[in-house]
């Protein structure tokens, strides 16, 4: 594609090169920011996170020394492979849940809430991105804590007369927080892929014979599937990525892999923590390629 | 079905028509679209709603098809009470106004799609699906996507995805609506063609009484959440029940008359012939065509006004003293055609005089 795109541009720019001398270079001009600010800001430091992961720490610094040491330490401690899967089941979990709530909520809000009232729904989800992301997780620590919300609660009904300390430190508080970050990206994204369609082909379905859950599984998500996905990206490829939130409710039993590469760096193992994060980006590029099969189904019928 | 007759069902034994709506009331919020509807369909008929935009039609077929329940009354479908039912329960398809065809399922799987969720085993149903299309005449276009179908052969999936299911009703919403003139005409030859195949009750909404005329059987004129009149084709043209009828369906002249028996003295004080039924002061509804130039027994008298010729017909506008509209007459071919402000005399046969109620 890229190679494609140069061609297209190459082409004129060599036709005109006989007229004035130099334009060939002025066309790219327009993309020496947009270079300049990948180049700086991606590729080098992507670049010295690759080298670093196949070079060596010694005495807290950074040997050019290849070897791929870095990720067979990584896979051989069992601790951290298991972090591994269990970032990934927290991932899918969260993800899940985060879309299961979202999807949901936009088929009501683009087809049975009034239009004024959408507006204002709308706006509602995007508030909480006005405040910052680590007053919304810390402000968790005040409903699930031991003097939070919900233990005053229990103890003022009587359900119990010491603070309860399961709702918070481990995976199920990270879940539900993961849950409520990232429910936003999961509703706009649904809803702006839902509400072009058609409502009356659910009529149809159900005048056809299909139950309403039929109608909505086998005529609506097909449809939007490439907006499912495309939300489920937004959603599950972020939380892979999440070190705060397990910081802060997940306390010893809810690690996540970006935990873990916060470590290393913070105890200067910096070719460790770069084997793993480079382990994880390559896991989302993979995810990626398999999700950009599926969204290319859209054009089997969108013509 | 699970449902179980209460005392008044069974006091009240369904009649064996086909659909039958018993006093149907319906209002959203403090609007009434219908202000209960008594109407009985009758097994194998074409049936056409009739009326202009906002009068109960498609509330009406809404109801039968169940996608907005009654506020009032009753909907029995062939001895069967199914207004409680949901609209996947009732023995009834739609055809809708912008078809709804599924875009990511090809022409074949849109027209199975009502079997597969009746479970119907594959072989039965591929049978089927290949019947249907055959029936609307698209048996080669299966692999289709339904963006690549023209409008008319999107409403012809339409119905063929409908008619696989072999409900007791199709119900059609103004499916050539969005047709242009020609298409229009031929698929309403087509439609009719496949009534008279499958024999099924079509239940057919529009607001273009020429549909209605050229496929119906019985035509249910309604205006303003009633019912009007209800008869054939003829009746309805040629015996309307109201004024509003006479002057939705086809052209029609009104005067303002006083009937005694078969004689109605109009407001300039001549008098003409009448079919009579009522006494009194009346509205008097001659059809174009039924009137004559020249002298008659009894006539009204104007002057031309305009002339116009329309193909088939030629129309001949009158200015009288018996009505403020002018008076409109439809010549036929070889009749003698008089020149603009000729005097003229108007008569018409007493049985074209229709009498109706006069506005109020």
């Amino acid at each position: 594609m890229t190679a494609a795109t140069d061609a297209a541009a190459a082409a004129p720019s060599a036709r005109r090169r006989g007229a004035r001398i130099g334009s060939g270079v002025a066309s790219y001009l327009g993309f020496v920011p947009a270079i300049l600010l990948l180049g700086l800001c991606f590729l080098v430091p992507f670049g010295i996170i690759v080298c670093y992961s196949f070079w060596e720490t010694i005495d807290y610094a950074v040997v050019h020394h290849w070897t791929l040491d870095n990720y067979r330490y990584f896979f051989s401690v069992s601790a951290y492979v298991s972090t591994m899967w269990w970032t990934l089941v927290v991932a899918v979990i969260a993800t899940a849940f985060a879309i299961g709530l979202a999807f949901p909520f936009a088929y009501w809000l683009s087809r049975y809430s009034p239009k004024r009232l959408r507006t204002v729904l709308l706006v509602l989800v995007i508030v909480p991105f006005w405040s910052s992301y680590l007053l919304r997780v810390y402000s968790w620590l005040t409903i699930l804590g031991q003097q939070g919300i919900i233990n005053r609660f229990l103890q003022w009904a009587g359900i119990t007369n010491h603070p309860l300390g399961v709702f918070l430190y481990d995976r199920p508080a990270v879940i539900l927080v993961l849950v409520y970050l990232y429910f936003p990206f999961g509703a706009l994204t649904l809803y702006s892929s839902i509400d072009n369609f058609d409502w009356n082909q659910l009529r149809a379905a159900m005048d056809l014979g299909a139950s309403p859950l039929q109608a909505i599984f086998r005529i609506l998500v097909p449809q939007i599937k490439p907006g499912i996905i495309t939300a489920i990206i937004f959603v599950f490829i972020p939380i892979l990525g999440e070190y705060l939130t397990p910081q802060i409710v997940g306390g010893t039993g809810g690690v996540m892999i970006g935990n873990l590469i916060a470590n290393f760096f913070q105890e200067a193992e910096y070719t460790r923590g770069a084997a793993i994060s480079l382990l994880v980006a390559a896991f989302i590029v993979l995810l990626l390629v398999i999700f950009r099969k599926s969204l290319s189904a859209k054009e089997a019928y969108g013509a | 079905m699970t449902t179980v007759p209460t005392l008044a069902e069974q006091a009240s034994p369904p009649t064996a028509a086909g659909i039958e709506l018993r006093a149907v009331v319906k209002r959203y919020g403090t609007q009434t679209a219908l202000r209960g509807l008594d109407l009985e369909i009758r097994d194998g008929e074409f049936f056409c709603l009739l009326g202009p935009s906002g009068c109960g039609k498609t509330t009406t077929l809404n109801l039968i098809g169940g996608f907005v329940g009654p506020t009032e009354g009753e909907i029995w479908i062939q001895g069967r009470r199914i207004d409680t039912l949901p609209p996947h329960k009732r023995p009834v398809n739609t055809v809708f106004q912008s078809y709804a065809l599924f875009p990511h399922m090809n022409v074949f799987e849109n027209v199975r799609f009502g079997l597969k969720m009746d479970r119907v085993p594959r072989d039965e149903s591929a049978a089927r699906v290949r019947e249907a299309l055959q029936l609307v005449g698209l048996e080669d276009f299966g692999d289709r996507m339904p963006s690549q179908l023209s409008g008319g052969q999107q409403q012809r999936v339409a119905v063929a995805r409908a008619l696989v299911k072999r409900p007791a009703v199709l119900l059609l919403d103004e499916p050539l609506g969005a047709l242009d003139l020609k298409l229009r005409q031929r698929l309403q030859i087509e439609l009719s063609q496949i009534h008279r195949d499958v024999g099924t009750t079509f239940v057919y909404v529009t607001h273009d009484q020429e549909e209605a005329m050229s496929m119906a059987d019985r035509i249910a004129v309604m205006n303003d959440g009633r019912l009007e009149h209800l008869g054939t084709p003829e009746e309805v043209y040629r015996r309307p029940a109201s004024r509003f009828v006479a002057d939705f369906i086809g052209d029609s002249n009104f005067f303002d008359a006083t009937v005694t028996g078969d004689v109605a003295q109009l407001t300039d004080g001549s008098r003409v012939g009448c079919a009579g039924g009522r006494n009194g002061p009346a509205t008097l509804m001659v059809r174009p065509e039924a009137i004559t130039l020249g002298a008659g027994p009894t006539s009204i008298s104007g002057r031309v006004l305009q002339t116009s010729f329309l193909g088939s017909y030629l129309r001949v506008a009158v200015e009288t003293s018996s009505a403020e509209e002018p008076v409109v007459v439809a010549l036929r071919e070889g009749s003698s055609v008089p020149s603009v402000g000729d005097e003229v005399s108007l008569s018409w046969p007493a049985g074209d005089g229709i009498v109706l109620e006069p506005p109020e």
